[in-house]
């Protein structure tokens, strides 16, 4: 069984594998390629020197590699602190509800986050949905909250809810209700159960959604451009304009390699940490 | 532990906060769809269904649906069969390269989307393919697949190996125990899985932006009307497109509702 | 019922919705007792010790510990303890960490908690090396002694123990059972356990409570439990029994076949059966004796041997009678009877071995 087993392993993941090979390892290979090539060439038969590297710099466009970075890692921050009750409650309270919430978040999930995030915008700008009807209700409108660094970090924490809440409920269902109650037995408040069991009990989970959020938000680009009016630009939305606009492949690739090594590092990092037969249902 | 009351209403009315705070743009976007002005204002002072036949009548936007569903239905095919075996391999085979590959398979989903468009972007142009709606199909399998094969591996893990086994020892072949026994149990993990690559793929923007060429799809001609010049379609479209993509939801929801009255009772 | 109780139910009521769980049960625990309620699964015996550790509100009624009602404290502020089913060690803290974890809730100096705890290892047979163990590393048997260990560890009145063998392999709980008796013994705490096993309840306790429904049947010593059991269910689930339905009328007891012997020995449970609505008589498989030709005794009935089944040190034998009835018979393999299935036998045992169990009444029995 074991020799069929292994035989058949390798053909199943070959139609898979043959994706990720051509459109997934082999671009980012000539995005590598290219990051170290002269800038504004087309072509990877040049000789490498590492100039748009240099251009990074002096450019200050580690300036938005930090913006993005500082955003992505305060949404994180603020998702596990909004989300942490809900998924709470998901794992150990609700029955019925848990599933009806579960339904609406993965809805939200397939309507585009562009359109969402516009709905921001009609929302919250001077005669939106919240200050249109204010003002006609009482007379007393308040300026546009858009258009800065806050309202972009709010956006991010609203389309990447999702990438945090079912993680953590995925790790908080995993902490066995015995230890809870045993830790109360034994004397602890509920705030000792949550700090000396829940919360170590779920790292799995936590760190899952943390790293999620974190890596898909640092590449994020929509918040900045239709929440932020880019009041800060973000690193993604640099590359593409090196790309597009800017006609200078090397320094899109050489950014997008810094964020690549970043994020990959971290990705990776995490992903070899969970065990993903214990999550996903294999005791 | 005996979870209070008081406890089990306050995070039922948190759960309901979160909830309509992710859908309220949408309600936005739905009003600001049937308000009659040009440049919209709330309150909205006169309602008006105008934009939607407009909508619908337009070429242009037949177009754009025409292209998004094109790539979706594609898609969704190919990462049907991608995620059933690729769910194979992540979930049920015990190869030596298992842990591996289920590695690689998460990558992409943690990979920025717009990174990834633009470096396909290159790549494509690199080898001399000229980007269209057919370039983007690869694009959305790059993420979506992966996607797929999870949905499809939850399945597989609660798949019992003896069940193969016994279908072996009774004599079946590799090509039939795949066929008679893992297709047919699989089955509702690969629909699922069907159905979020459906709706992943016609939501999907970053990926499509930099990957359709002269092609365009609908998420891509919104974003292009939000960041610059605001057509008053934009709202109509945007909430005909949740509308479309909600119904198939509910539709799949309802076949499976009906499939599982029909079936026979055991 | 105890004197001084450290423990006190007054009518405790639990109901979950439309079912009630427990119907208003009183219960008086000693000090230092080992008590143990047995009863079958969804006899209530769970929502007791759920209750009793705070883990569930009561819908009525009152807990006391000694004079202090201790119902509406929440389950940190209570001084008992319990040891789990599944013993909810924390997976991620070590053997050491584990026991003192109650201590440092209760902000005990390192150097104090891990001598505790030390102690406590020794006092369960564990090295002291096991303090920095990982508890995914220990055994089913050391897992259990660990979470003894952190039970004890911070001194509570009265320790409940919520099935905690139940998981282990036979020989292990057979050799834990004893330890835990023994465990009782050098402690001198007050033991509150719970089971399905009768076994378990007979090696370890001092007294035993069975339930059934929500309520109890019968409260009392081992002996007596088993000897003299207050109503059919508690005669089954005690072990093997056979019942007869009986009535009587001017002395004599009837039913069943059954030939009883005028005399003094059945003439007062003839006055009890007579006394009682429904009557059934009782005695068990280790009392019935195979009579020889012309042998008598109090009680007599006859059958054919229906078949022999050898359990080891022990034989039962199963004897249909001319009523239909399957009755056991056993022996030990030293006192055997010789003979084979198919043969006619005479089954007798003396009235001070059986026993009347009154106003139940008697459900016949499929074999």
């Amino acid at each position: 069984m074991k020799r069929l087993d292994g035989k058949l392993g390798t053909l199943a993941s070959l139609p898979m594998l043959v994706v990720l090979a051509l459109a997934f390892i082999a671009p980012l290979g000539l995005v590598a390629i290219f990051s170290i090539l002269p800038e504004k060439v087309f072509s990877i038969v040049n000789m490498p020197n590492f100039s748009a590297f240099k251009t990074m710099v002096n450019q200050g466009y580690y300036k938005s590699l930090l913006w993005s970075l500082f955003m992505a890692f305060a949404a994180s921050t603020i998702l596990f602190i909004i989300c942490w009750p809900l998924a709470y409650g998901m794992a150990k309270v609700f029955k019925r509800f848990a599933l009806i919430i579960t339904i609406a978040v993965v809805m939200s999930l397939f309507v585009s986050e562009n359109i969402r995030l516009f709905g921001w915008v009609l929302t919250l700008m001077k005669g939106g949905l919240i200050e249109g009807y204010l003002r006609h209700w009482t007379g007393v409108g308040f300026e546009s909250p858009l258009y800065n660094v806050g309202i972009i970090i709010f956006g991010i924490v609203y389309v990447y809810l999702p990438f945090m809440l079912f993680p953590l409920a995925q790790g908080i269902s995993m902490v066995p209700e015995d230890a809870r109650q045993a830790a109360r037995d034994l004397g602890a408040t509920r705030w000792q159960v949550l700090t000396q069991i829940d919360l170590p009990l779920a790292a799995p989970g936590i760190m899952v959604g943390y790293l999620l959020t974190f890596v898909l938000a640092a590449g994020a680009m929509a918040e900045a451009k239709i929440l932020g009016g880019r009041a800060v630009i973000a690193i993604a939305d640099d590359i593409q304009t090196a790309f597009t606009y800017g006609q200078n492949w090397p320094l899109g690739s050489a950014l997008s390699m810094v964020l690549i090594v970043l994020i990959g590092t971290l990705a990776i990092y995490g992903i070899a940490k969970i065990d993903l037969d214990k999550i996903m249902g294999r005791d | 532990m005996g979870t209070s009351r008081t406890t089990r209403i306050a995070l039922t009315i948190y759960g309901i906060i979160i909830i309509a705070f992710l859908y309220l743009p949408l309600v936005s976007v739905a009003f600001a769809s049937v308000s009659k002005a040009r440049y919209l204002t709330f309150p909205i002072k006169r309602y008006s269904t105008g934009w939607f036949s407009e909508a619908l009548a337009s070429t242009e936007v037949r177009m754009l649906a025409l292209t998004s569903l094109k790539i979706a239905v594609i898609v969704t095919i190919l990462s049907m069969i991608i995620g059933f075996f690729g769910a194979l391999a992540f979930a049920r085979y015990q190869w030596r390269y298992r842990s591996l590959f289920q590695k690689l398979v998460l990558l992409p989903i943690f990979f920025p989307q717009t990174v990834l468009g633009l470096a396909l972007l290159m790549w494509f142009n690199s080898l001399g393919i000229i980007p269209s709606w057919k370039t983007a199909i690869v694009a959305h399998l790059v993420w979506i697949a992966p996607i797929a094969t999870l949905i499809v591996a939850i399945r597989a893990y609660s798949f019992d190996p003896a069940l193969e086994e016994a279908a072996r020892d009774m004599g079946a072949s590799t090509p039939v125990i795949l066929r008679e026994i893992t297709l047919p149990l699989l089955m509702p993990g690969i629909v699922a899985a069907g159905l979020f690559s459906f709706l992943l793929s016609w939501g999907n923007f970053p990926l499509s932006l930099f990957t359709t060429g002269a092609d365009s799809t609908l998420p891509e001609w919104l974003y292009a009307k939000m960041v610059s010049g605001y057509s008053p379609l934009v709202p109509t479209l945007g909430i005909l497109s949740v509308i479309g993509s909600f119904l198939l939801v509910i539709a799949a929801l309802a076949g499976l509702a009906i499939y599982r009255a029909l079936r026979p009772q055991k | 019922m105890p004197a001084n109780p450290i423990l006190r139910l007054k009518s405790v009521r639990k109901t979950f919705g439309h079912f009630t769980a427990l119907h208003g049960i009183d219960l008086a625990i000693e000090e230092g007792e080992f008590f143990t309620i047995v009863g079958p699964s969804g006899s209530g015996k769970s929502t007791i010790i759920r209750l009793l550790v705070g883990m569930d509100e009561l819908t009525s009624g009152e807990i006391w510990l000694r004079d202090k009602r201790i119902d509406q404290i929440p389950a940190n502020l209570r001084p008992t303890c319990m040891v789990f089913q599944s013993l909810a060690l924390f997976p991620h803290m070590s053997v050491g960490q584990n026991i003192e974890f109650p201590l440092k809730l209760r902000k005990i100096d390192p150097a104090k908690r891990k001598a505790r705890a030390i102690e406590l290892l020794q006092l369960l047979h564990l090295p002291a090396s096991y303090y920095d163990k990982r508890v995914t590393e220990c055994s089913g048997g050391e897992r259990q002694r660990v979470a003894l260990a952190r039970a004890l560890a911070f001194d509570p009145e009265i320790l409940f123990f919520d099935e905690p063998l139940s998981a282990l392999d036979y020989r292990l709980r057979k050799s834990l059972e004893k330890e835990l008796k023994d465990l009782h013994a050098r402690t001198g705490k007050t033991f509150v356990y719970i089971t399905h096993s009768l076994e378990e309840a007979l090696v370890m306790s001092d007294r035993i409570a069975i339930m059934k429904s929500g309520r109890f049947e019968q409260i009392s010593d081992a002996d007596e439990i088993y000897s003299k059991p207050v109503s059919r269910f508690v005669a089954e689930f005690m072990g093997e029994v056979n019942l007869f339905q009986v009535t009587a009328s001017d002395g004599r007891i009837e039913g069943a076949g059954l030939i009883a012997a005028p005399g003094d020995a059945t003439s007062t449970m003839a006055e009890r059966i007579t006394a009682a609505r429904d009557a059934t008589l009782m005695i068990r498989p280790e009392y019935v004796q195979f009579l020889a030709d012309g042998q008598v005794a109090d009680f007599e009935i006859s059958g054919t041997l229906n078949g022999i089944y050898a359990l080891g040190s022990r034989i039962h034998y199963e004897v249909k009678t001319g009523s239909g009835q399957i009755l056991t018979v056993e022996k030990l393999r030293e006192d055997r009877y010789d003979g084979s299935q198919g043969d006619t036998v005479r089954l007798g045992w003396s009235a001070a071995s059986a026993h009347v169990i009154e106003d139940t009444p008697f459900e016949e029995k499929v074999a």
